[in-house]
C-alpha cells in the first residue's frame, strides 16, 4: 500500500471516527466539519506519520482494511417526466438507466417539489422549502414574503449541505450542472460544500454558450471551482461538459482511498432543447400519432411492467389541449417535432450518463457506486418562453428577437432556438399523472426514481410502492457515508430533517420507511397538498385546481380524476389539520401574489374532456350499402 | 410561433423558391432550379433576359458565329407542376421563349445586318428525382425535408415549332428537335434552415440536336454539347440569397454540308441574387459573361436576367383564405 493511501485511509477513519463522536457528544459548535478537514490535512501531509499511526495502532489499522463506503451519485434530470424512460414506460431510449434500474430498484411513490429550486434546496439540505430559503422560487418571491427567513431565493445559511456533511465525512464531494440555488459567493456550490465543482448558476438557457433568456440578465452565470466564469470552455454543450467535468473531477483524486460524492445536476431536458444535429432525428414521425396514443401506450407499458396498478385510467387530457385526431396531419407533425427533439435530449442525457458509468467502470468504481438518478420536479408544461418574451414592444421581446429568434423546426436545436413541447407533451412525460411542473398535482411532483449500488439489497429490478420524498436523501446518504446530522453547524442550531433515511427499505427490512400516520406536504405559489397513506389532499387556483380543498385517493386514482373530498369531510378535516401543522411547523407564508393568480382570466373555460365529443367534428363520412346506391335518373 | 404561420410559411417558401422555375432552356439555369416541392404545386415563370454576343441566345448549341455581334432580348414564359411518380418528386413543365435578335451576320462573304422576332420553339421539360428524400406528398413532408446529396434525371425536349425563315441564318426558331439529358446534383452544405442554407450544385447535361435541313438551303449538323453548370448558393436572409454560377461548354462542333467549325470549350461566370417578394412570388436577378472570350472563335456571351416565378398551391391558397377571414 502506498504511504498516501494509507494516509488518506486513516484520514476517512479518523474523520468517522471524530463525526460520530461528534453527533454523540454534541460538540458541534467548534465546527466539528472544520476541526476534521485541519486533522486530515496535517496527516495528509505527513505521510510518514500517518503510515506510523496505521501500523501502530491496531484498532485504527483494523478498520482501513474494512470495506470501502461506497461512492454516490446523484444524477438529477431538469424537468425529466415519470414516464420518460424505458424503465417507467416510455419510448424513448434510455439503456443507461434502464441498467440501473434493473441493476437497482424503481420506485413509483417517490416524491419531489413542483419546482426546480425547492426540490434542489430539500435535496441538498434535508429540510423543508419554507425553512431552507427556498420557501419560493426565487424568481417569484412574493411581496409578503420579502425579508422572512426562508424565503430569501437562496439555499440560506440556516442549513448544512449535504455535500459539506459528507466532506466532513471524509467523502471527495463534486458538482457538475445546474445549481440555482444562490448567485453570490456565500452562496455558490464552492461554498456550500463542494470542493470541486462545474456550474450553472443560473435556472437554464442556452446548452451551447452563456446567452440567458431575459434582457435583464441577458448571460448565464458559471462557476468553476468556486471562481466565475468569464467564458465557457472550447466544444462545451452543456450535457457533454458536465459529464466531462465530473469524471475529470473523479480521475483528480482517484486512487487517494476517499470515496466521491458527485452530484451530477444536469440542465437537460429542460428546454430550450437545444441538441447536437446528430441527435435530433431518432424519432422522426414517432409522434405524429399525437399526444393521448403515446399516453395510452406509455401507461400499457407501466401496467405490464408493474409500475402502475392494472386499471389505472390515464388523466384528463387538459381542457385547452386538442384531440390530436382532429388536428391535420401538419400541424401533428410539428407538434409531434418539438417531442421528437425532447426525446433526443433524454437519450442525450442518458447516453453522457452512459459514459459517466462506463469510466467509473473502466476505473473500478462502479460496483463500490450508489446511484440515484431522478427528475426535480414534473414536466415543464408551461411557455415559460412565451412568458418572458411572447409581448411585442417588450424589452424581452426585443432581446428576443436578437438572441432567440431561430424559429425555424430545422433550426431547432440550434444555438439562438427556444424550443418547449407544451402542456400537450408534458402529460405525456408524466403518463398517467394529471398536470405537470409548478402545480401539485401528482404530474407535478411525482418522479421516478431509480437507487442501485451496493446499498441496494433489494432484489435486481424490483419495484417499490413506498412513499419517498426527495428529502429523504440527506439521512439516507448521511448513514450510508457512515456520518449523522448534526444538531449544529458553525454555531448555529439546524433545523430538523423533514425526511427519513431509506436504509432499512433498501436492505429490504422493511417495505416502506413511512407509516400510515407519516405524512408529506408542499407549498409552492400558494397551490398546497398534503399526502398521507393513500391519501392526498390538494388545494389549486383555478382553473387547475377548484380554489378549495380537494381530496384524492391516489392509490386508487394516480390521475386525480375523482375529486373526492364532499364524500369524505372526516378524511378532509383530518388532514386539512395536517396542513396546519405543516404550516405551523414550517413557517409557511402563502404568497400575495404568483404566477397563477390571473390564469383562470387566460384559459378558456374548464369543461370536462369527454372522448369523442362533439360527434360533429368525429363522425366520419356516411357510406351507404353498395347494393343501394344508384345515379341519378335522367 | 402559430401553426398556420409556420405551415404557410413552409409551403411558401418552397414554392417561391426558383424550383418551379421552368428551364431556361437557351441558358444556363439559375441555382435552385432543382429543389424539391410539395406535389401538385403550379408556377408560372416569367423571364426577361438581355443578351449580347457571338451567338445566337435562342439556339442552345451556342454555335459560334465569327466576328458576328448580336443584341437579343428574350422573354419566356411556361407553366410548370409538380407531381408524386413512383414515390418520386417529378415534375412536369413547358415553356416558350419568344422575342427579337439582331446583329451581323456572314452572307456569301459579307457582313449583312439582320434582325428576327416572334416565338421560339417551345419545350417540353421532365424532371424526376432518383437519390434523396422521398416526394413531399403532403405538408409534413414539407417540414421533413432536406436535400441531402439528391440527384435527378432531367429530360427536355424542343419541338421545331418556333419562328423559323429558311432564307436567313438568323431566326428564333431552331427548325430541328432538339433536347438534353442531365443530372442534376443538389448537395447540402450544413444545416437546412432559412436563412442558413448553402448548397453546391451541378448539372452535368448532353444537349442532343437533330439535323436542320433547311439552313438557308444547307444541313446543319450539331454534334452533341456537354454541359456543366456549377452553383454555390447561400441565404443571406430567410427571403434573400446569393449564388456563385459557372458554366461549362464543351463540344457541340457544328458542320454546314459537311463543313465543320470549331467545337466549343468555353467557360462562363455568373452570379445571382434571389429574393422571396412574397407568399407567392419569387424574383431573381443575375449577369453572366463568357471567360477567355478573345479570340474569334471562342464564345462571347453575357447577359443580364431578370426572372419572376409565380407559384401557387390549392392548400396554400385555402390556408390564406381562411386566415384572411380572421
Amino acid at each position: 500500500m502506498k504511504m498516501e493511501q494509507v494516509s488518506a485511509n486513516c484520514h476517512a477513519v479518523l474523520n468517522e471516527k471524530n463525526l460520530v463522536c461528534d453527533a454523540n457528544s454534541g460538540l458541534t459548535n467548534l465546527g466539528g466539519g472544520v476541526v476534521i478537514d485541519k486533522l486530515g490535512g496535517l496527516l495528509g501531509a505527513l505521510g510518514v506519520l500517518g503510515m506510523i499511526i496505521a501500523l501502530a495502532v491496531p484498532a485504527i489499522g483494523m478498520a482501513a482494511d474494512a470495506p470501502r463506503r461506497p461512492n454516490i451519485v446523484i444524477i438529477l434530470g431538469d424537468d425529466l417526466g415519470f414516464a420518460d424512460t424505458g424503465a417507467f414506460g416510455g419510448e424513448i431510449r434510455t439503456p443507461n438507466i434502464d441498467a440501473l434500474a434493473n441493476n437497482g430498484v424503481r420506485f413509483t411513490n417517490f416524491y419531489t417539489h413542483a419546482s426546480c429550486s425547492p426540490t434542489r434546496s430539500m435535496l441538498l439540505s434535508g429540510v423543508d422549502t419554507h425553512v431552507n430559503g427556498l420557501g419560493n422560487m426565487d424568481e417569484w418571491t412574493a411581496p409578503n414574503q420579502r425579508g422572512v427567513p426562508g424565503y430569501e431565493g437562496y439555499l440560506n445559511n440556516q442549513v448544512v449541505t449535504l455535500p459539506q456533511l459528507l466532506k466532513a465525512a471524509g467523502y471527495h464531494t463534486y458538482m457538475a450542472g445546474k445549481w440555482h440555488l444562490g448567485k453570490a459567493p456565500d452562496q455558490i456550490p464552492a461554498a456550500r460544500g463542494f470542493e470541486r465543482d462545474f456550474t450553472l448558476l443560473d435556472g437554464g438557457g442556452s446548452y451551447w454558450d452563456m446567452k440567458n433568456v431575459t434582457a435583464a440578465s441577458p448571460r448565464l452565470v458559471f462557476t468553476e471551482d468556486g471562481r466565475y466564469l468569464t467564458r465557457l470552455p472550447k466544444d462545451y454543450y452543456a450535457t457533454k461538459t458536465y459529464t466531462d467535468k465530473v469524471i475529470s473531477f473523479i480521475d483528480a483524486n482517484h486512487g487517494d482511498g476517499k470515496p466521491f460524492f458527485a452530484y451530477v445536476s444536469h440542465q437537460a431536458p429542460h428546454d430550450p432543447y437545444h441538441l447536437p444535429r446528430e441527435w435530433r432525428n431518432r424519432h422522426v414521425g414517432a409522434y405524429d400519432q399525437g399526444w393521448d396514443a403515446v399516453r395510452q401506450a406509455r401507461l400499457k407499458r407501466q401496467v405490464e411492467l408493474g409500475i402502475m396498478p392494472k386499471g389505472t385510467e390515464l388523466a384528463e387530457r387538459m381542457w385547452f389541449i386538442p384531440d390530436p385526431v382532429v388536428l391535420a396531419p401538419a400541424s401533428r407533425a410539428i407538434l409531434g417535432k418539438k417531442m421528437e427533439l425532447y426525446a433526443g435530449m433524454v437519450e442525450n442525457m442518458d447516453h453522457h450518463i452512459g459514459r459517466l458509468i462506463d469510466h467509473l467502470k473502466r476505473i473500478g468504481e462502479y460496483d463500490n457506486t450508489i446511484f440515484v438518478v431522478f427528475g426535480d420536479n414534473g414536466a415543464e408544461g408551461t411557455d415559460l418562453f412565451n412568458m418572458i418574451a411572447g409581448t411585442p414592444g417588450t424589452r424581452d421581446f426585443l432581446f428576443a428577437a436578437i438572441n432567440w429568434s431561430q424559429t425555424s423546426p430545422n433550426a431547432w436545436g440550434d444555438p439562438g432556438s427556444f424550443v418547449g413541447y407544451g402542456p400537450m407533451w408534458a402529460q405525456v412525460s408524466m403518463t398517467p399523472f394529471s398536470q405537470y411542473k409548478g402545480w401539485l398535482a401528482e404530474g407535478g411532483i411525482r418522479n421516478a426514481l431509480v437507487v442501485s449500488g451496493p446499498a441496494v439489497k433489494r432484489a435486481k429490478g424490483s419495484l417499490n410502492h413506498g412513499l419517498m420524498h426527495v428529502g429523504d436523501l440527506m439521512p439516507t446518504l448521511l448513514e450510508v457515508a457512515g456520518a449523522s446530522y448534526p444538531k449544529a453547524h458553525q454555531g448555529r442550531e439546524l433545523p430538523p430533517l423533514i425526511g427519513k433515511s431509506w436504509m432499512s427499505m433498501l436492505s429490504g427490512k422493511v417495505d416502506s420507511i413511512r407509516t400510515e400516520k407519516d405524512y408529506l406536504a408542499w407549498e409552492v405559489f400558494g397551490n398546497r397538498a398534503v399526502r398521507q397513506g393513500d391519501w392526498k389532499l390538494r388545494w389549486q387556483f383555478k382553473p387547475y385546481g377548484k380554489g378549495e380543498w380537494e381530496l384524492f385517493n391516489v392509490a386508487k386514482d394516480p390521475a386525480e380524476r375523482q375529486d373526492v373530498a364532499a364524500q369524505n369531510p372526516g378524511k378532509v378535516k383530518t388532514m386539512t389539520a395536517l396542513w396546519d401543522d405543516y404550516v405551523k411547523t414550517n413557517n409557511v407564508i402563502l404568497p400575495s401574489r404568483g404566477p397563477f393568480e390571473t390564469l383562470e382570466d387566460q384559459l378558456p373555460t374548464r369543461v370536462p374532456v369527454d372522448t369523442g365529443f362533439p360527434p360533429l367534428i368525429y363522425k366520419r363520412q356516411y357510406v351507404p350499402p353498395k347494393e343501394l346506391m344508384a345515379d341519378p335518373k335522367p | 410561433m402559430r401553426i398556420d404561420v409556420w405551415l404557410r410559411r413552409a409551403v411558401t417558401v418552397a414554392l417561391a423558391m426558383g424550383a418551379l422555375c421552368p428551364p431556361l432552356a437557351l441558358a444556363q439555369v439559375p441555382a435552385r432550379f432543382y429543389w424539391k416541392t410539395l406535389s401538385d404545386a403550379n408556377a408560372v415563370p416569367l423571364i426577361y433576359q438581355s443578351v449580347s454576343g457571338n451567338t445566337n441566345p435562342f439556339d442552345p448549341s451556342h454555335r459560334v458565329t465569327s466576328g458576328a455581334n448580336f443584341d437579343a432580348t428574350l422573354a419566356m414564359a411556361g407553366y410548370a407542376r409538380t407531381f408524386t411518380l413512383l414515390d418520386r418528386s417529378a415534375m412536369a413543365a413547358v415553356i416558350v421563349p419568344m422575342g427579337r435578335i439582331s446583329g451581323a451576320v456572314n452572307v456569301g462573304g459579307n457582313s449583312v445586318t439582320q434582325a428576327a422576332s416572334g416565338f421560339g420553339d417551345p419545350m417540353l421539360e421532365f424532371n424526376i428525382n432518383l437519390l434523396g428524400p422521398r416526394a413531399q406528398k403532403n405538408l409534413p413532408d414539407v417540414l421533413r425535408y432536406e436535400p441531402g446529396f439528391s440527384v435527378d434525371l432531367l429530360a427536355d425536349l424542343a419541338l421545331p415549332a418556333g419562328e423559323y425563315d429558311s432564307s436567313r441564318q438568323l431566326n428564333i426558331g431552331q427548325n430541328r428537335w432538339y433536347g438534353r439529358l442531365g443530372m442534376p446534383v443538389v448537395w447540402q452544405l450544413g444545416a437546412w434552415v432559412p436563412g442558413r442554407r448553402t448548397t453546391l450544385e451541378f448539372l452535368p447535361a448532353v444537349w442532343l440536336f437533330g439535323t436542320n435541313d433547311d439552313y438557308v438551303g444547307q444541313t446543319l449538323k450539331t454534334d452533341p454539347l456537354f454541359q456543366l453548370d456549377a452553383h454555390l448558393s447561400r441565404d443571406f436572409t430567410e427571403r434573400a440569397w446569393g449564388s456563385l454560377d459557372v458554366a461549362w461548354y464543351s463540344g457541340g462542333k457544328s458542320s454546314i454540308n459537311g463543313v465543320s467549325g470549331e467545337k466549343l470549350d468555353n467557360l462562363g461566370f455568373g452570379f445571382t441574387f434571389g429574393y422571396q417578394i412574397n407568399d407567392n412570388l419569387n424574383f431573381t436577378f443575375g449577369y453572366k459573361s463568357t471567360l477567355s472570350d478573345e479570340a474569334p472563335d471562342d464564345l462571347r456571351m453575357d447577359s443580364f436576367m431578370v426572372t419572376l416565378v409565380f407559384g401557387w398551391h390549392p392548400l396554400l391558397e385555402g390556408v390564406r383564405r381562411l386566415h384572411s377571414e380572421k
